[in-house]
């Protein structure tokens, strides 16, 4: 029934059989194996049948058509529309630069990457978009084809350490180009995007901290890191979220001046907005879960390396910072990815405090009168952008744990 | 002792936690002066009147805005918490606590089990199995939980026939938009007593198991020492059954009108809570299951088949015991995530303990004693979860590695 570690851990052996006898190895071996298959072909037809009838059939795909441009960036003002497609680009060439230093996609990856686009740029239609859309996938290959060329791989498999900087500034100037634009317009896939990757970046510094308080020897310190992850994973996100909704105006927005005992300080009231109060909700939250990852890279760093770096004669700050710190990291950056996913989907509570992230926007299109009863095309839709970003970017992470060689060592 | 101080390592070391204890204590209570000042200024309560007491939750409410009268209905009580709007806020609470309660422990059954099943079936030999699996877990795990809850309540579950068309399945299942109604044991006087008596026959059917694997070893013939205990158990039971008066009547749902009678009842916030939970976290269990399996070294099964056992024997006795050691910590995580997931509840409008205290917030505008009041359940379910399983992780399963 089970096949124990089938090719996982070694590599595999390709054998050319007939399908004749591939069929009888793998669907009809024995009289229970044909009996699962036959079964299971039932299921995957009836399921097929289902979901190709509603596809092409039931649906009235309407509701999309006439959104679009709401499930992509919600209220955000048309003109401009720019700095996004500047971002768009930008991420999207370095993107292709860090697929193409890591790894080589696989020819079956490429054609189903390809296969996805045809029904995006089908659904785009405006010709415009469209263009631009291309554009942006032109940029990628373009990124993944210059990493890629002989001539060039090499300096890049050397240099792709610096890798991480490049992203930072990138998120960086991607903020600079946004905040242009008031937070509360920011909406749709845009606004999911953003939360995640904010929710990730601001909460790097605090969750690297945390996870060093929380290695460290000092009690006090410890004690204050270990109770702040574990309080804040052990409740719900959405309550954290209504937290941030309720309480933050009244802990950041004194009447008055604050006085600290001898000299007054005049901080004057700050009101987060909706949408800042979910940014800094989900960094909170964040930052526990990132504590934890990273401590996991730092317990993997073997004793030995610190007390060599003590036996040179490096204190507590100068160990962290040139001998574990740069170890512990480069082991959590697939870790971080696959948090990076498990944040993008978890970005879809802000709904439930009124924000117009995608799923947002999938129920504000939902309650308008001519698409009333399109629940099941707009959820559909919007579970298909998720489920696109979701499954490609754990891919990604599954191919650099490869490449990085973690856990095999 | 060196001469200058601050070279010390004793001082730096209390001087480090002094000073990060300072910040922490100046950031908290600019916090907390800026929120008093604020509640005061409003005239809302800070703080829930706490006092210890005797009975669940160990809280008293009395003095407070909790215990006034909630006015607000709960659809659907679990475990025979009685509500009506009369009731107090506190037992509003509860109510909401007691269903948390009911869709954690039924969500984390029933995950287990898909997650079982698909997680062995993502290593069956038949590609057609293994990849329907696979389809499975990539599909559910990548999606938001958030957006498969609301598609099953407002795309499947109040989209199925109205109650007078009620679906009909074989008898045992209703269902409609209404919900569904499933064919279920009914409680009937005795049942506590023969409740009891099970717990009895349990502990004679283990008593005889011991029996039979002793005369198993002695004797070296196979006694089949579970067969007998489970024998011995359905024994007991059926003929409690009859002693006490059949306390369990079996009832099949049927359509009375506009309403179903008889049977289990789950409303359609319920089902589709649960639907989504299960197919959630079952993925994920699924691919714990699998990583546990495929961690066991291959010369282990190798070297149960050399020895003559066959594929279910190898699995029961050989790879299962074996992954079951590495599987409990990752399904504790996972069984944590089911219970605070199902928080997710208010988008199906599910009374769960959140949606009360989202409402409970609504009406009185006391967010803080309410939020703070919710967390801290989560927390004390979370922290009494985890240390459950760490303790029977260390007990029993962990072993000798």
């Amino acid at each position: 029934m089970i096949a124990m570690a089938p090719a996982a851990q070694q590599r595999r052996i390709i054998i050319r059989r007939s399908p004749r006898a591939w069929a009888r190895e793998n669907l009809f071996g024995s009289a229970g194996n044909t009996l699962l298959t036959v079964v299971s072909l039932a299921v995957v037809a009836f399921m097929a049948y289902g979901v190709l009838r509603f596809v092409f059939v039931t649906a009235d795909w309407s509701v999309v058509e006439a959104n679009r441009r709401l499930f992509f960036l919600g209220r955000f003002p048309a003109d401009e529309t720019w700095r996004v497609w500047i971002i768009l680009y930008v991420v999207s060439a370095i993107g292709g630069v860090s697929v193409g230093a890591y790894a080589r996609i696989p020819w079956q990856a490429a054609i189903g990457l390809a296969l996805l686009m045809v029904p995006v740029l089908l659904f785009i239609q405006g010709g415009q978009v469209a263009l631009l859309t291309l554009v942006a996938l032109a940029l990628f290959a373009a990124g993944y084809g210059v990493a890629r060329l002989p001539a060039a791989a090499a300096y890049v498999a050397q240099q792709r350490g610096w890798l991480p900087v490049v992203w930072v500034a990138a998120v960086l100037f991607a903020l600079w180009l946004l905040s242009a634009v008031p937070t509360l317009v920011w909406g749709g896939l845009m606004l999911s995007m953003t939360l995640t990757v904010v929710g990730i970046a601001a909460a790097f510094p605090l969750g690297l901290l945390l996870a060093i308080g929380r290695a460290s020897t000092l009690p006090v310190v410890r004690w204050l890191s270990i109770t702040y992850i574990e309080v804040i994973r052990g409740v719900p996100l959405i309550t954290i979220l209504f937290m941030a909704t309720y309480l933050l105006p009244l802990v950041l927005r004194p009447e008055r001046d604050l006085a600290l005992g001898i000299i007054d300080l005049p901080i004057t009231g700050y009101n987060p907005n909706l949408v800042v109060r979910a940014f800094i909700a989900i960094t909170l939250f964040s930052a526990a879960y990132l504590a934890e990852t990273i401590r996991g890279g730092l317990q993997a760093v073997p004793r030995g390396q610190m007390e060599a770096a003590q036996a040179l004669g490096l204190g507590t700050t100068r160990t962290l910072a040139f001998i574990v710190l740069p170890q512990a990291l480069r082991a959590v950056v697939p870790a971080i990815v696959g948090q990076f996913i498990s944040l993008f989907k978890d970005t879809s509570l802000v709904a439930i405090v009124g924000l117009t992230d995608l799923l947002g926007v999938a129920r504000q299109v939902t309650a308008q009168q001519e698409f009333i009863g399109r629940q099941a095309e707009t959820l559909l839709f919007v579970a298909a952008i998720y489920w696109m970003v979701a499954f490609s970017m754990s891919r990604a992470s599954q191919r650099l744990e490869k490449t990085l060689g973690i856990g095999e060592r | 002792m060196p001469l200058v101080l601050w070279r010390d390592a004793r001082v730096q070391r209390i001087a480090v936690q002094a000073l990060v204890l300072a910040i922490v204590a100046i950031i908290g209570w600019f916090l907390v002066d800026n929120l008093i000042s604020e509640l005061d200024r409003t005239g809302l309560q800070a703080m829930p009147f706490v006092e210890v007491s005797g009975s669940f939750p160990f809280v008293d409410f009395s003095e407070d805005f909790l215990s006034q009268r909630a006015g607000f209905g709960i659809g659907e009580t679990s475990f025979g918490v009685d509500y009506t709007p009369n009731n107090s806020y506190a037992d509003a609470f509860r109510a909401g606590l007691a269903n948390t309660f009911r869709v954690a422990v039924l969500g984390i059954v029933l995950a287990t089990a898909i997650g079982l099943l698909a997680g062995v079936s993502r290593l069956s030999k038949n590609w057609l199995v293994s990849h329907l699996a696979e389809a499975y877990v990539e599909t559910f795990r990548n999606v938001p939980l958030l957006v498969q809850l609301i598609f099953w309540y407002t795309a499947v579950a109040l989209r199925l026939p109205t109650i007078t068309d009620t679906m009909d399945l074989l008898g045992v299942m209703l269902v409609s938009n209404r919900g569904v109604a499933v064919a279920w044991g009914e409680p009937q006087d005795g049942f506590r007593l023969w409740l009891l008596l099970l717990g009895g026959a349990m502990v004679i059917a283990l008593v005889v198991r011991a029996a039979l694997v002793r005369w198993q070893d002695a004797s070296g013939t196979p006694r089949y020492p579970w067969w007998g205990a489970f024998g011995v158990f359905a024994a007991i039971g059926a003929i409690t059954f009859f002693a006490t008066g059949q306390p369990l009547e079996f009832q099949r749902p049927v359509l009375e009108g506009r309403a179903y009678a008889g049977g289990a009842q789950l409303s359609p916030e319920f089902v589709a809570l649960l639907v989504g939970l299960v197919l959630y976290t079952g993925a994920f269990i699924a691919e714990v299951v699998r990583g546990s399996i495929l961690a066991i070294p291959r010369g282990q099964d190798e070297a149960a088949a050399a020895v003559g056992l066959k594929a279910m024997q190898r699995l029961r006795f050989v790879i299962l015991p074996q992954a079951l050691r590495i599987m409990v910590p990752p399904l504790t995580n996972q069984y944590l995530n089911l219970m605070k997931n199902s928080s997710l509840a208010v988008a199906v409008a599910f009374p769960d303990v959140f949606q009360v205290t989202r409402v409970t917030i609504n009406q009185t505008g006391q967010a803080v004693p309410m939020i703070v009041l919710v967390m801290a359940t989560y927390l004390t379910i979370s922290l009494a979860i985890s240390a459950v399983m760490n303790l029977a992780y260390n007990r029993g399963l962990r072993g000798g590695r």
